[in-house]
């Protein structure tokens, strides 16, 4: 039976505003499984905290809703115990690069093949409209009646500067491309970040719908994300526009092979053998 | 009989690699060996020793008596040098002088063994020889260690020739000579670390995640050490709140998931230990105590965080504490923590700290037939027969059917968010109502079923009951042994929580008075006791200087009290 997207329905409640930018990244999540031809019970979404993180609920997957921005070392660790599980990680940009920004760098640098995908609107929706990690200079907030003054992150090129093995920008005003985007980000045998360009309705008036459309573009055939100075030229020199596609990919050893003794016997089932640690005493001796 | 020996020197002297020798030399000729160490938190200097208890009866208590003083350094005669009365023994450089100086020495044994840096080993061959120790232990035990390091082995076993035959020439007087008992022996040299870590492999642990901090750091290092054999993921996190947010992942994942740490880590991991309880997830966090606050004394000892450990994490999470009373129970109580860890989806603590953790012994190989073996997660064919799976249903215990994800058509959701029984997120009135009253049956189930055994000395009517908790049990016993067995009854406790408050009240009621003693500045199981039993101990002994309770001190303080 082919898997499609009536697999992935759910009937739990929403929670997020009408129009909010997190319903194209859904859409786009479950039309990629279905490219992909996951089935339900052999995903794993891993979330953290805010609006974006309530994503897993509202598909039939296995979710992991954790805490607030260590959504990457939750989804680090059940990689490794179950490797053969799809691992979905979901994140805002408050929490995937504000209070777990620490834990990113050490996926980066791990290479564990999780797909971590960062619901970049520029702004916490969930707290009222502070700044983000990513909020512009000179932004006015309740927080920063004068402007936002400390520069934003720039998660592309922080990530392709350390060797990221798959660096992607997406947009939730382009859901086709961001379903295409999300399925290679999947294959990708290694850590994928996908930053998606998302509009808050809420809170922030200038990422909308329209912006995107007018100012996002997708990289061509000509764009080669194996150059990593062209991939770094490309984000840390802006033009005004918003590149979409993958950015910068790098084949790297994958950090889950390095291998338990048991992989063939699911964690869960795995004996215990009090007597096993017979084994061990001639260490003690 | 027994013989205190304390090496005492500088940082990077040597002196844990000779410690290690003699007690292993002394476990290989049949004894009996205890050895604590004391350390400062540096890697070169200082002054630090390492104290051998060697007997032919077992003994784990932290003893101030020094028979035997090994001076690798001035400052180590200057400290212990006082210790040491005339029917003591001390060993040191030819400079130096003490009245029990030996008639040889370290520096000039050690120069003509070939290297200055085999002093440490000329000590162990002149303590082995004293002891009456077979000179062919003590070498292949240096054969073995350095096998690795070519020219240091050659001055080294060099070194336990001239040890040996400076005691055989000095022919001493056979006050610290020991009647071996039989030479095969296949006991383990071991310390708290060590049988921690050996007690997550009995108990079935598939994961750990830790990041490196004194006292705990050793599980995590021998763990790793056994991974190829025992398949065991180790990861060292990238801080303690990954490691534990990781050990959540893994064991919402299925594996049987740990970690270790000390105060300040487990202070970062507090909110990870309220999801653990929130999504119900089995799992160990051994917290190993040092002195705090803060950075505190990092390589001390101190049993100062059972009240963080009652009460880490925000909200109401229902929680296991188990705290080790020596190196052996540290390897049967992280197994029994696994299995109730999954079996009440549950974190389980365990209180060790820098003095169980660093210490060492000699054990027979462990009897572990009795351990659990039985896991928890509903089979795969279980499972298919379910209609639906809900990861939170409502039952009359609290405790939920257990599933993995992957493991069947089901899907597993859980939610750090208040949820309903299938793991999505909500907050109506009815649904919180019901989940926190499933959590609370849940504890309640832990309560009736998680309860330890109490072991008394004696039965308390018409004594002074004495509690103690954790480490500190053998060195309370063996004081209240030199004072007046006759007068106490000692009850080491085992379990902090669920707290055994009704057995534990009906002791206080028979004995004359209470007294507990504990290495703290406030004395946390005394107001542990007085909560949940409504009487106060008469008198709290407690510590500010975060060093381990020794046999002596309690001696002269308990006096006082009886």
């Amino acid at each position: 039976m082919p898997v499609t997207i009536a697999d992935y329905q759910n009937d739990v409640p929403n929670q997020w505003c009408p129009g909010c930018g997190n319903f194209p990244i859904l859409d786009a999540v479950k039309m990629a499984l279905v490219e992909l031809q996951l089935a339900p019970q052999d995903v794993l979404l891993v979330s953290g905290i805010g609006q974006a993180p309530k994503l897993p609920h509202y598909l039939r997957v296995n979710a992991f809703n954790g805490l607030h921005g260590r959504e990457a070392a939750a989804a680090t660790a059940a990689k490794l115990v179950a490797p053969h599980m799809t691992v979905l990680v979901h994140a805002g940009d408050g929490g995937g690069y504000g209070e777990g920004g620490n834990h990113l760098l050490h996926a980066i640098r791990r290479n564990i093949d999780l797909t971590m995908i960062v619901h970049d609107n520029k702004v916490y929706g969930l707290t009222k409209g502070q700044a983000s990690p990513t909020t512009p200079v000179g932004t006015i907030t309740k927080i920063n009646p004068e402007g936002v003054t400390a520069r934003p992150l720039n998660p592309p090129a922080l990530a392709i500067s350390q060797s990221c093995s798959f660096v992607a920008q997406g947009s939730a005003a382009h859901k086709e491309h961001l379903s295409m985007l999300l399925a290679e980000a999947i294959r990708h045998r290694g850590f994928s970040l996908v930053n998606v360009l998302q509009p808050c309705v809420s809170w922030e008036r200038v990422y909308t719908y329209a912006y995107l459309k007018e100012h996002a573009y997708e990289l061509g055939g000509g764009y080669d994300p194996r150059d990593r100075w062209a991939a770094l030229r490309l984000v840390l020199e802006p033009d005004g526009r918003l590149p979409l596609g993958v950015i910068y990919r790098e084949e790297r050893p994958v950090y889950e092979l390095r291998g338990s003794t048991h992989e063939d016997v699911p964690a869960y089932v795995r004996p215990v053998q009090p007597r096993s640690i017979e084994t061990l005493y001639e260490r003690l001796r | 009989m027994e013989v205190n020996i304390r090496i005492a020197g500088a940082a990077g002297q040597g002196i844990q690699t000779a410690a290690d020798l003699l007690g292993r030399a002394a476990m290989r000729g049949g004894l009996h060996v205890y050895h604590y160490s004391d350390a400062e938190s540096r890697i070169r200097g200082g002054l630090n020793f390492s104290h051998l208890r060697i007997a032919n009866r077992p003994l784990a208590g932290v003893s101030e008596t020094v028979d035997v003083l090994v001076a690798l350094s001035e400052d180590g005669l200057r400290a212990f040098g006082d210790a040491v009365d005339a029917a003591g023994m001390v060993l040191c450089k030819g400079q130096w002088s003490h009245p029990c100086a030996l008639p040889f020495h370290l520096d000039e044994l050690a120069r003509q063994a070939g290297s200055s840096r085999a002093e440490g080993v000329v000590a162990v061959a002149v303590v082995a020889a004293m002891m009456g120790l077979a000179q062919r232990t003590v070498s292949e035990l240096v054969e073995e260690r350095f096998v690795k390091q070519t020219q240091l082995m050659a001055a080294n076993k060099q070194a336990v020739e001239l040890g040996f035959a400076a005691v055989r020439a000095a022919n001493p007087d056979e006050r610290f000579r020991f009647t071996l008992a039989s030479a095969e022996d296949n006991r383990l040299w071991i310390s708290g670390g060590q049988a921690t870590a050996l007690g997550a492999v009995a108990g079935g642990v598939s994961f750990l995640a830790a990041y490196p901090m004194s006292p705990a750091t050793s599980v995590m290092t021998n763990l790793a050490q056994w991974a190829a054999q025992t398949g065991v993921i180790v990861e060292q996190a990238e801080d303690e709140i990954a490691a534990i947010n990781m050990v959540a992942g893994a064991s919402y994942a299925g594996a049987r998931a740990m970690t270790a740490t000390s105060g300040g880590g487990f202070a970062l991991m507090t909110e990870g230990i309220s999801l653990l309880g929130m999504i119900e997830a089995p799992a160990v966090i051994v917290l190993a105590q040092r002195p705090g606050p803060a950075t505190g004394l990092p390589t001390r000892s101190a049993q100062g965080d059972l009240h963080l450990a009652l009460h880490a994490g925000h909200g109401h999470v229902p929680r296991v504490i188990f705290a080790p009373e020596d190196i052996a129970d540290c390897l049967h109580l992280t197994a029994i923590a696994l299995d109730i860890a999954e079996r009440f989806q549950t974190p389980v603590l365990i209180l060790t700290d820098q003095l169980l953790m660093d210490s060492q012994t000699a054990l027979p190989p462990f009897d572990v037939d009795d351990l659990p073996t039985e896991r928890h997660f509903l089979s795969a064919t279980q499972l298919d027969e379910l209609a639906d799976y809900h990861r939170f249903a409502v039952t009359a215990d609290g405790v939920s059917p257990l599933a993995a994800p992957g493991a069947s058509r089901h899907v597993v959701v859980a939610s750090s968010d208040e949820h309903d029984e299938a793991g999505h997120i909500a907050d109506s009135v009815e649904i919180a109502t019901r989940m926190a009253q499933k959590r609370l049956d849940k504890e309640r189930t832990i309560a009736t079923q998680v309860q330890l055994p109490l072991t008394l000395s004696a039965d308390p009517a018409g004594r002074q009951l004495v509690l103690s908790w954790g480490s500190a049990k053998h060195t309370v016993a063996e004081a209240l042994s030199l004072i007046d067995n006759g007068r106490f009854a000692h009850l080491n406790l085992r379990q902090l929580w669920p707290f055994p408050a009704a057995e534990l009240t009906a002791l206080m009621e028979r004995a004359t008075g209470v007294i507990v003693v504990e290495n703290n500045v406030t004395g946390e199981l005394a107001r542990l006791v007085r909560a949940e039993t409504l009487r106060a101990a008469d008198t709290v002994v407690t510590k500010l200087n975060g060093r381990p309770l020794t046999v002596q001190e309690l001696v002269r303080r308990l006096r006082g009290e009886v």
